[in-house]
């Protein structure tokens, strides 16, 4: 701020040098920014937009125009009566079959992951870090070829096209990321904390549930951003692995959508949409940071 | 007499056999002349164990260092035995409520009883190594790997049965069965190259071949180079760097099928882009990728792009930060241009984030498959399949086991093409530093 600078002046100058607001530089590098964020946007704005109007409104008008008239109509139709084939008891359902799905797959596979990164972070035993190798390769490998032995191997548990089977799919592919994660994680623990735990008489289970959990409460925040919103988003898993009365929320809105028979309410589609994306909208939201470290944690190493 | 490296050889083998016999049950593999070789083999181990016990000379259970891990073994071998016996009729006579998960006691039956052998097995033989304490000069392996470090053995599980089970195992099988003839159900004759050469000759696996490098191509291009601007736009010390980033990077917490029906809807000639710009007073403009076979893949790419940049750009900015500050004064000094500190220096220093995020992105190409169901469910026609879809395609709707197991090999290849020098490269940097 120019002003700032001038009652400061009997100073020794400190600080960048002061820079115009309207300066070339600046009006580039916010225009840019600004231009771009609009872009992002822009999908956002539509979504809202057109969930909030009547069709002869969209018929009419163009998608950008904001409505003239607010219904909160599309809304409810979307979440209790669109139709998916010939139930047509909404998107609720899908709702409730992610819920059901998220949960208990989120903290299975975080528990799992967790005390698996703790074994390799401070109980290395021989072999260890072969079977490290295999799993974070396995990150990679399309799943498309892990696809169908695991179907014959549910179908032969009984639980194909079943909701524990779908929380198994979940946990195993989730399994290379989280473990990452946590191991990564439970190495910058001091040594010396473990070790005193060791001396104190605790032993493998004692270490992790009296020292290890409680110190690393925010990674586990991590994990949970980082599942919830992928388990949420998932498509394939779902599609393959549960039946039209267990489908999460994702497959049934594509269901929703791209149904072909019947006229295209494409408001109701939108709000069936932002229904979809609002749980890890929210989650982005509220989160913050820890969505970023999540993320970033699974690009640390590859 | 023996000596106690012969008796754990012994054991050894005799564990051996027994594991064997135990796949062979699995596998449904049965001998003509020996009905139930596996018992059999089992038997003369156990037999083996007593009687490595008996030559050990004494049993001291009381005293015994290792009683309480051979309780543990104990404990396993009556969960599996308990399992196994869930799955007879007159175990769910009595319990009626176990009847209803039946079909899971069933699956683990042939396996359970033999886990229940093998874990006595393993009990014994520990109060009989325990047993010969005095004689032990120092832990022998079989009592290094069932005893040390056992619960982290036991924690480390699910992982090892993860990447073994099903990252390799499922892996091979897949494999191996693309060499099959397998239509609705998988079969087991091999019959060499025959579905790779229809695979081959497919127009639809062309389409998706292509379509898949078009959109690769251009996504790592593009994903790369809005990624490292926006970064280097907001690493100028910029104001509102948080809000620019949030908005960047809010697509990716939304799903592809949410990405591809907004962009579905923009897209829409009747009502998006294309009609408002005629509206404009264009009439003539034409804008429908979506309609259009020969650009349809751009239509994707646009959606895909839109949802995946942001992420990219996150990276790149954690890489531009870890950039010593030192050498923007430098590069100043020395007076070179912004650009040219960038080109120049930057760049070259930022290697191996650009490379991690290469792969990242690749093996995400790779899986596209949400965003083409969602957005056009891979028409018009055949022109906007991918191979992701070719292979589920295949396999659920179209009942032909055979080409989806050669088309999802496929993409194993291609991606072990991306991720095996990217993996030495890795690896042999590491050996270096």
């Amino acid at each position: 701020m120019p002003n700032l600078s001038l009652t400061q002046n009997h100073e020794d100058p400190r600080g960048p040098k002061p820079r115009k607001i309207l300066s070339r530089r600046n009006i580039i590098l916010y225009g840019t920014l600004i231009f771009v964020a609009i872009y992002y946007l822009i999908p956002l704005y539509v979504m809202i937009v057109t969930s909030l109007k009547g069709m002869p409104e969209i018929r009419l008008g163009n998608i950008f125009s904001p409505p003239i008239e607010v219904t909160f109509e599309p809304w409810v139709k979307a979440w209790a009566q669109a139709c998916t084939g010939l139930n047509c008891d909404g998107l609720s359902r899908g709702f409730w079959n992610s819920v059901k799905i998220t949960i208990p797959s989120v903290f299975v596979s975080i528990a799992i992951a967790s005390i698996n990164g703790y074994a390799l972070a401070n109980w290395r035993f021989k072999g260890a870090n072969l079977f490290f190798t295999i799993l974070i390769f396995g990150a990679f490998i399309p799943y498309q070829i892990m696809i169908y032995p695991l179907v014959i191997l549910l179908r032969d548990l009984g639980l194909y096209t079943k909701l524990p089977g779908l929380i198994i799919i979940h946990t195993i592919f989730g399994m290379p990321i989280l473990t990452l994660l946590f191991r990564n994680y439970f190495t910058t623990i001091p040594e010396e904390l473990f070790k005193a735990a060791r001396v104190d008489g605790a032993g493998f289970w004692g270490i992790y549930f009296r020292v290890m959990m409680p110190m690393s409460l925010p990674i586990f925040a991590v994990a949970i951003v980082l599942q919830v919103t992928g388990i949420w988003n998932d498509f394939l898993f779902g599609v393959i692995y549960t039946k039209p009365a267990n489908y999460p929320m994702t497959v049934q809105l594509n269901n929703i959508v791209n149904s072909v028979q019947g006229v295209k309410e494409y408001n109701v589609n939108m709000a069936a949409t932002l229904l979809t994306g609002l749980v890890p909208l929210a989650i982005y939201f509220i989160s913050g940071k820890l969505f970023v470290r999540g993320i970033a944690a699974g690009a640390v190493k590859g | 007499m023996l000596t106690k490296v012969q008796s754990e050889r012994f054991f050894i083998g005799s564990i051996m056999l027994a594991f064997a016999a135990l796949i062979m049950a699995t596998v449904g593999i049965k001998p003509q002349l020996f009905q139930n070789l596996q018992f059999l083999i089992l038997l003369v181990s156990l037999l083996l164990v007593i009687w490595i016990g008996f030559k050990a000379g004494k049993f001291e259970i009381i005293t015994n260092r290792l009683r309480i891990r051979a309780m543990g073994w104990l404990i396993a071998a009556t969960f599996s035995a308990a399992l196994w016996s869930f799955a007879q009729k007159s175990t769910q006579l009595l319990f009626p409520a176990l009847k209803e998960f039946r079909k899971i006691w069933n699956t683990f039956e042939p396996f359970a009883l033999f886990a229940t052998v093998v874990c006595i097995l393993f009990a014994l033989l520990l109060f009989i190594v325990g047993s010969r304490d005095s004689k032990l000069e120092r832990p022998g392996f079989i009592e290094r790997s069932l005893v040390n470090n056992l619960s982290s053995k036991i924690a480390a599980l699910p992982m090892v049965l993860t990447a073994v089970g099903v990252f390799v195992i499922a892996t091979l099988w897949t494999v191996y069965h693309s060499f099959t003839n397998s239509r609705m159900l998988p079969k087991s004759e091999f019959i060499g190259f025959a579905q790779y050469e229809r695979l081959w000759s497919s127009d639809r696996w062309y389409m998706s071949i292509e379509n898949l490098a078009i959109y690769g191509i251009c996504s790592l291009i593009f994903s790369l180079f809005i990624g490292f601007m926006l970064a280097a736009l907001l690493d100028q010390k910029t104001r509102f760097e948080n809000t620019f980033r949030t908005i960047f990077l809010y697509p990716f917490a939304l799903s592809f099928i949410v990405t591809g029906l907004v962009w579905q809807w923009i897209l829409n000639p009747d009502y998006g882009v294309e009609k408002i710009v005629r509206s404009l007073g264009f009439e003539s403009f034409v804008f429908n990728p979506l309609y259009d076979i020969d650009i349809v893949i751009y239509g994707i790419l646009v959606a895909g792009l839109w949802q995946g940049t942001g992420f990219i750009m996150c990276l790149m900015l954690a890489g531009l930060r870890g950039i010593d500050q030192e050498i923007w004064k430098a590069a100043r000094v020395d007076g070179i241009p912004m650009w040219k500190t960038y080109i120049q220096i930057v760049i070259p220093m930022m290697r191996p984030v650009f490379i991690t995020t290469l792969v990242i992105i690749a093996a995400g190409i790779i899986k596209v498959y949400d965003l083409v169901v969602a957005q056009t469910s891979g028409g018009p026609g055949i022109s906007s399949e991918v191979p992701a879809k070719y292979v589920y395609d295949y396999m659920f709707s179209a009942q032909n086991l055979g080409q989806g197991f050669a088309a999802s090999t496929m993409m194993l290849v291609s991606v072990l093409i991306v991720l095996i020098p990217f993996a030495y490269l890795e690896y042999g940097r590491r050996k270096h530093a």
